[in-house]
């Protein structure tokens, strides 16, 4: 019997298939941000501080959290690490895209948490970039989600155009 | 109807290789159960009482006798010979092997068929009108826009891990026979746009949809959509089970402050890149044309003959035949529903016969009706007896349609890990009890709807007569629920009486039947009429033994 | 007394511990004194790629599930009471129905 997949050590992996090392730190709620960042903030410390704050800062994410109220500071958010609690609140999912595409944010959005092969697909189409995926094989995973599907049938935040622009194209080439 | 592209064959295809891989890995133990369960799911795959159940998706009830064949073929290749019709327009098999799922998809992928979203807390098959492009009182077909929901809400990235899941139905005809006012998002084509009704649904608690918004014009349908689904997916709640469905959001949050949100959301939405544009809604329309009509020369006087040399025959054109909108055609309602057997099976021998008739009869196309009947939706008037001679060797010619023993029920806890108690048995024994078909013809159109427990999949909350199974200690109990109706007056019936032993209800049950009978004021005024116009309380009384 | 059952991962069918090992038919499982029950369904819940959600049954002194498991637990040992498949599983193993 094969050993259970995603008892493997979480490894953090790119979009593109590379491995990462992780500059981040996270802040409990109670540390004091110092001069050794980059740090991520808790939401709500995150909501707090960061009109007192300069420089470039990570906030983590949790389900409930209304990414929206970050909005006047996505300038100063270079890392949205939105949490998976359990794979199967898909919350997340909707966050990574109204950052891409309501809120325009450019910076990382790294999926953390019960993240696994079976849902990277989905994260990448929603504009996830970074993964701490558990994952015996984790560069075998990222590949596997990136050419299972060819073309997909809706737009999202990744370059796929949606299956009726391919359609259209056909139609005039 | 709708032919797959290059398009749609790859994605099926490289659908059917994710769910092999996920197959293989769960055998060999790379996933865990717990981790294999939503996927499987996902992919139609549910493991019941005696096995797995894989459940195929019938986009919008609508499929080719070529497809029937595959299901004839796959009963016979893969399972008991016999496969389920469903409340939802689906089918499903009942004794399949993890092992050999891969094949099955593969051999349903060559007809353009998936078993993809037909569980799981994501988007289901979206269901419509059974008699859609045929109906004398259609406004406008829904099935193109089912279709373009269809491949909108296929493995949608951002909403394949909803709340719970989420069921979307249209109706595009003056009569409502999709029950839109109890789906999670319910569709009413006009000729100014879609009417918007969010939040039905039944289950444990049943609400009817509100409406939330009017005139959403076609193109504009999908983006509103998305919105509609973001708010659900980001507020619905997580942490109860049975609170989870967009119902309880609407209810808590209120259908104004619900719609005030959708439209915020929808603002933000960049709609151009959602909404597919004008020539793909026409390229998708373009694919359900009327068949090509034979103009076969209608004898009414010879029909007339055969009606009267065959008493039976008249009874099923009288009950089994739907206004066409060709005054030489009809559409014909299969039963599914013999008295004393199963609602919904159907034999891979049947699943054949149902298969010839439509390519002799109905230009190769059938349906599958949210009251699990099979339908063929355009018959010339002329063949109607040589179709139903067909039918009745292999006894498919039950003429019931919306009588009394045309009786939706679930599976069960004959089948069903859900259950509580069993739904066939009963549906059968009542079926057995209005066996006289001149007393069926007399009490009229009356719909029984059973489930065998509160997620009410047999739609109890919505039957003329409802029965909901329940477990006491042991026993099946019934309860009995009047007045509810899922059409365009749609309504929720109501617990009435005590719970009964499954012994006792056919007796109950006719009963009413009897003091119905002597309350209405012609035979015109329905079962629900008379419940409406004197309350179900009238009834309380009859569903008891007289002490 | 327990019984403990399970599915069969591979095909899902009903699966009934007997002896040291798994039978189809429900007539020969095992009736297991409670402890002895809990320690070998905490054994297979850990051997997912064999079976899938086993559990325990209690069992009256005459063999019958008690009665809050006893439709699901007929059901489940005889086959479905109903259509073309009645009583399949029972018939399978030339038996009367179990668990009356």
């Amino acid at each position: 019997m094969s050993q259970l997949n995603s008892s493997a050590t979480p490894t953090l992996i790119a979009k593109d298939g590379t491995r990462i090392l992780d500059g981040w730190a996270l802040l409990n709620d109670e540390d004091v941000v110092g001069a050794d960042g980059p740090y991520v903030l808790g939401f709500e410390r995150a909501l707090t501080e960061l009109p007192g704050l300069n420089g470039k800062y990570g906030v983590r994410v949790n389900p409930g959290d209304d990414i929206r109220a970050l909005a006047p500071y996505m300038e100063k958010i270079a890392l949205v690490e939105v949490n998976f609690p359990g794979y199967r609140d898909g919350r997340g999912y909707s966050t990574a895209r109204i950052l891409r595409s309501d809120l325009n944010y450019q910076g990382e959005i790294r999926a953390v948490g019960d993240v696994l092969r079976d849902q990277l697909f989905l994260m990448l189409r929603c504009g996830f970039n970074e993964f701490v995926l558990k994952d015996a094989d984790p560069e075998g995973a990222i590949k596997a989600a990136t050419d299972r599907f060819e073309n997909a049938y809706q737009s999202a935040a990744d370059a796929r155009q949606p299956i009726w622009a391919l359609r259209q194209k056909l139609t005039e080439a | 109807m709708y032919v797959y592209d290059q398009f749609d064959h790859a994605l099926v295809r490289e659908r059917n290789a994710e769910f092999s891989d996920q197959v293989a890995r769960r055998l060999s133990g790379e996933l865990s159960e717990d981790q294999f369960k939503p996927l499987r799911l996902m992919n139609g795959l549910y493991l019941q009482l005696h096995a797995y159940m894989l459940r195929i998706a019938i986009p919008y009830g609508v499929l080719s006798s070529v497809q029937m064949r595959k299901f004839a073929h796959i009963a016979r290749t893969y399972d008991r010979d016999f496969g389920h019709f469903t409340t939802r327009q689906n089918l499903q098999f009942n004794w399949i092997k993890l092992a050999d799922t891969p094949k099955i998809l593969e051999e349903l992928a060559e007809v353009e068929m998936h078993a993809m979203q037909t569980s799981g807390n994501c988007i289901r098959n979206t269901t419509t009108d059974q008699f859609s492009g045929a109906a004398k009182d259609e406004l406008d077909d829904p099935r193109p826009w089912a279709e373009l929901i269809r491949q909108w809400s296929t493995i949608h990235p951002e909403f394949t891990f909803l709340p719970r899941k989420f069921k979307i139905a249209i109706t595009g005809a003056t009569k409502d026979r999709a029950a839109i006012r109890v789906h999670d998002i319910g569709l009413h084509l006009t000729p100014k746009g879609f009417e918007v009704y969010v939040g039905g649904g039944m289950g444990r608690t049943p609400h009817l949809g509100h409406l939330i918004k009017s005139g959403v014009p076609g193109e504009k349908l999908l983006s509103y959509l998305e919105a509609c689904l973001r708010v659900y997916n980001r507020y619905g709640r997580r942490d109860n089970i049975y609170k989870a469905r967009i119902k309880i959001l609407v209810s808590a949050l209120g259908p104004d402050e619900y719609a005030r949100q959708v439209e915020e959301e929808w603002n933000t939405l960049d709609q151009a890149a959602i909404d597919a544009p004008y020539y793909e809604i026409d390229r998708i329309r373009s694919f359900f044309p009327d068949p090509a009509f034979a103009d076969k020369a209608f004898d009414q006087a010879a029909l007339d003959r055969a009606k009267a040399a065959d008493p039976a025959f008249a009874r099923w054109v009288r009950n089994n035949t739907h206004a066409h909108k060709r005054d030489d055609h009809v559409s014909v309602t299969i039963s599914t529903k013999p008295v004393g057997l199963p609602p919904g099976d159907a034999s891979s021998a049947q699943m054949d016969v149902m298969a010839d008739v439509a390519d002799s009869f109905a230009y190769g196309e059938l349906r599958v009706a949210h009251d699990q009947n099979i339908i063929l939706p355009h018959v010339a008037k002329a063949d109607l007896y040589a179709l139903y001679q067909q039918l009745d060797r292999v006894n498919l010619s039950t003429a019931n349609a919306k009588k009394i023993s045309d009786i939706i029920a679930c599976p069960g806890l004959d089948y069903c890990t859900l259950a509580n108690a069993r739904s066939i048995p009963l549906s059968q024994e009542i079926s057995k009890r209005f066996a006289d078909a001149d007393l069926t013809d007399e009490i009229g159109e009356l719909e029984i709807k059973i489930s065998g427990c509160i997620n009410a999949c047999g739609h109890h909350h919505v039957g003329h007569i409802g029965i909901l199974g329940v477990d006491k200690q042991g026993i099946e109990f019934y309860q009995i629920l009047l007045g509810g109706r899922a059409d365009e007056k749609a309504a929720l019936g109501v617990i009435t009486g005590k719970g009964l032993p499954a012994e006792a209800v056919p007796a109950a049950i006719e009963r009413v039947v009897r003091l119905y009978l002597q309350l209405r004021t012609s035979p015109a005024e329905r079962f629900i009429d008379v419940v409406e116009r004197l309350g179900r309380e009238t009834f309380a009384e009859a569903l008891h033994e007289p002490a | 007394m327990k019984l403990l059952t399970a599915n069969r991962l591979t095909d899902g069918l009903v699966l009934w511990y007997a002896d040291g090992q798994w039978v189809e038919d429900a007539a020969i499982a095992t009736h297991l004194e409670d402890a002895a029950g809990e320690a070998l369904k905490a054994e297979w819940v850990a051997r997912e790629t064999e079976v899938v959600a086993p559990y325990l049954i209690p069992v009256t002194d005459d063999g019958t599930p008690v009665q809050r498991e006893l439709v699901r637990e007929f059901v489940r040992a005889n086959g479905p009471t109903i259509g073309q498949t009645t009583f399949d599983t029972a018939k399978q193993f030339n038996r009367d129905e179990v668990f009356q």
